[in-house]
């Protein structure tokens, strides 16, 4: 039908195949327009003014939300914050989540169950998981001070969220502990494609497990491990609701990421244009782990 | 039909095919939706908030929503819980969102007053006029006169938010014969009644809203305030320095955890037996019947210790109101429901749902022999009593005392945490307190100018 419409006289092959591709290509350009240009342009048209969040009304105020925003401390230290926090779950995530892919690629017993059971964390809502661990933390009941104690590691309870650096080591454990089956899926995915005849030249060769986890699964994980990185840090770097929930940013500010910025700035104090001059400072911060991203993907496709 | 859904050999059954099998599925799934609209209620929607929704709560204003919904057919109710902690966000995302609840409840009377101001809420000096303005006690509703003599909102409640709970049995066990009186009677009780496996106290050190709005209440039982009555900043002063100092004693006497508490944790800490006091409204009571009857007998409560004798008594209470969002649709049915709530039968089952929570705010209700009736309420007259006539003479950040002019950004000044910053830098940070101070008075003077 389109190429009925396009045979109209004066129109070159090539010219009609030019609008055909434009024409077929369009509906996508449209919805990711809507979806993700719209949406970027307006938050970074918001962060040049300032807006009542309840209204959206505002008037603009040009770099004046970035030149505050610059030169408080609150921003670098949040950001900081926000780098810790990234790194250490990061790390937690992917040292579990390799231990546990290369625990469930071994003949185990109940392996399959093991690795359905292995993604509950992931499924689990993350308001539910919060509850669940701020009671296991919880001074008074919790089961995590109940144990230390009656194994006679500590004398009294410790406080796990109030305190830091506590603080920020529970948010750590408890982000890997929900996000380290994506490690998992991804790393024994890859695991079950390594030829075996690898491991058993290695073994010929007189390597023992531990050298033929460093010197054959390793570099052949090399790049799934990469693009894991790269995605899990985005998606970490911007944790909201764990976090949130677990300790709200405290104590103090220790804990206090760029997203719960956001998150007071817009609905708490209503400065929606503050707000998303914190975002789009983000996504900039965000914006080079996507690049590298980007050069990673376009390296493996060539 | 036997024979149509035998299987053949792992396929489909031998007389169905896929395509009529998607066939079927798309038929369903049509008549579904048709069956749906078909039966789609043609009822006015009214949407009620509250962050009130405890369980016995839920049951009361069911069955107020039911009895309205039977004499106004045309006339659908939806409950919808939101939080003290959460209602900032979801009030600023629902009128961005032009999603607007129709009525909103229980929420504080600074919240009423920040919104009125800002053009988001409707005068609702009609309803007021519906229900007879004499029927309210007297003064009840002045917290929400607004510059343009009109009422941004009206008391749904009263509520005593921050009474002194102690267990008198503890107490008797340490020597101590009378509830403490002032700062350093309470901080002895505490320290006299600190064992292992069981605290002093249940103060918050969270950074969220109620360790601002508690702690608020300790500057004032110091003698200070946070603003003028011409909100000027006022909370580096003196009082302020002497609150901090005895906040930060207190923490040993309460539980690790109190770094992170908030309204639920400390109170449980109260009601669960593992503090000798506790700070909270009149839920105690209710939650103490419910999860630790064994020391229904041994809790009471007094009002808030001040630092001397001299120093009168400071009381926080929300002043827990009703308001109509502007710009939700049908405003009339709105207002009829409203006017609804306070019919007596429904506003004492609501009372009763928590009882010695919310208190009356209505004049014939203290002495209706229907609100007597509750067990709570029989059982305990002297605390009920107490706190109904300590929240009449309450404050809060809106208006620290009846001096002040309301404070417009009292809600913004909760939300960003300012002052439970402050407690954390200099309890849990050990900051001197003067430059912690300095600072939480510039962010102040910021949020004002904002």
């Amino acid at each position: 039908m389109p190429d009925l419409a396009l045979q109209r006289p004066g129109l070159s092959r090539e010219r009609r195949d030019a609008l055909l591709g434009l024409l077929l290509i369009a509906p996508t350009v449209l919805v990711l327009g809507a979806v993700i240009v719209y949406p970027l342009l307006s938050a970074i048209a918001l962060s040049f003014q300032s807006v009542y969040t309840p209204t959206l009304e505002g008037h603009w105020v040009g770099l004046a939300n970035y030149r505050e925003l610059l030169g408080a401390g609150g921003f670098w230290a949040a950001l900081l914050t926000t780098a810790i926090w990234t790194a250490g779950t990061l790390t937690l995530q992917i040292l579990i989540g390799v231990a546990m892919a290369l625990l469930l690629h071994q003949n185990i017993l109940f392996r399959s169950l093991a690795r359905s059971l292995v993604l509950f964390p992931y499924f689990l809502s993350t308001v539910v998981a919060v509850l669940v661990w701020r009671w296991l933390f919880n001074d008074l009941y919790g089961i995590v001070n109940h144990a230390l104690m009656a194994a006679g590691v500590i004398d009294a309870p410790v406080n796990w969220l109030g305190a830091m650096p506590n603080a920020m080591l529970s948010i750590m454990v408890v982000g890997a502990w929900k996000f380290f089956p994506f490690v998992v899926i991804a790393v024994l995915a890859r695991l079950q494609t390594i030829p075996e005849a690898l491991y058993e030249a290695a073994r010929i060769d007189g390597a023992g497990p531990i050298s033929r986890f460093f010197d054959v699964t390793l570099p052949q994980l090399r790049d799934v491990l990469t693009i894991v990185i790269l995605l899990r840090t985005v998606w970490d770097f911007k944790e909201f609701d764990l976090i949130y929930l677990m300790t709200g940013g405290g104590p103090v500010n220790g804990t206090r990421t760029l997203p719960l910025i956001v998150y007071q700035q817009a609905f708490g104090l209503n400065q929606m244009g503050m707000a998303a001059a914190y975002a789009v400072s983000m996504m900039l911060v965000m914006l080079v782990f996507m690049l590298a991203y980007l050069q990673r993907a376009r390296k493996a496709a060539a | 039909m036997g024979d149509l859904m035998e299987p053949e050999r792992g396929h489909l059954p031998s007389k169905i095919t896929r395509r009529t099998a998607l066939g079927v599925l798309a038929g369903t799934g049509a008549a579904a939706v048709l069956s749906g609209c078909g039966a789609s209620d043609n009822r006015t929607t009214l949407r009620w908030w509250s962050p009130q929704a405890a369980p016995d709560q839920l049951k009361s204003y069911k069955a107020r929503i039911a009895a309205f919904e039977a004499a106004n057919p045309g006339i659908r109710v939806v409950f919808e819980p939101t939080s003290d902690e959460g209602y900032p966000a979801q009030f600023a995302s629902a009128f961005a969102a032009k999603q607007l609840p129709n009525i909103v409840t229980h929420l504080p009377s600074f919240a009423a007053q920040n919104y009125y101001a800002e053009g988001l809420l409707e005068p609702v000096d009609d309803v007021i006029k519906a229900i007879g303005s004499a029927q309210f006690l007297d003064g009840t509703n002045d917290i929400y006169r607004t510059a343009d003599n009109q009422h941004c909102a009206l008391a749904i409640g009263n509520t005593a938010v921050d009474m002194l709970w102690y267990r008198k049995d503890l107490l008797q066990a340490a020597g101590i014969a009378a509830p403490p009186r002032t700062w350093d009677e309470l901080r002895r009780a505490a320290q006299a009644t600190q064992k292992p496996g069981l605290y002093g106290a249940a103060l918050p050190y969270g950074m969220n809203a109620m360790t601002s709005l508690i702690f608020i209440g300790f500057i004032h039982r110091a003698g200070g305030q946070i603003f003028t009555p011409d909100l000027g900043v006022a909370i580096d002063s003196q009082p302020t320095y002497d609150a901090l100092e005895f906040y930060r004693s207190m923490r040993e006497f309460c539980p690790a955890g109190a770094s992170n508490f908030s309204w639920g944790e400390s109170l449980t800490a109260f009601v669960s037996g593992a503090t000798a006091t506790g700070i909270y409204g009149g839920r105690v009571l209710a939650n103490v019947a419910a999860q630790n009857p064994a020391i229904a007998d041994a809790i009471s409560c007094t009002v808030y210790p001040t630092m001397s004798a001299a120093i009168p008594a400071w009381t926080f209470n929300d002043f827990p109101c009703l308001m109509i969002p502007k710009g939700a649709p049908h405003l009339a049915e709105t207002k009829a429901f409203a006017a609804a709530l306070y019919q007596p039968e429904f506003y004492i089952q609501q009372l009763h749902a928590a009882p010695g929570h919310v208190l009356p705010v209505l004049k014939s209700v203290p002495t209706d022999p229907r609100y007597q009736a509750n067990t709570l309420i029989a059982r305990y007259p002297a605390e009920i009593d107490l706190m109904t006539r300590t929240a009449a003479t309450g404050h809060n950040l809106g208006q620290e005392t009846s001096a002040h002019r309301p404070n417009l950004k009292a809600n913004e000044i909760i939300a960003s945490n300012a002052i439970a910053e402050l407690v954390q830098r200099v309890v849990l940070n050990n900051e001197a307190p003067r430059p912690a101070v300095a600072a939480t008075a510039k962010r102040l003077a910021e949020l004002m100018r904002a």
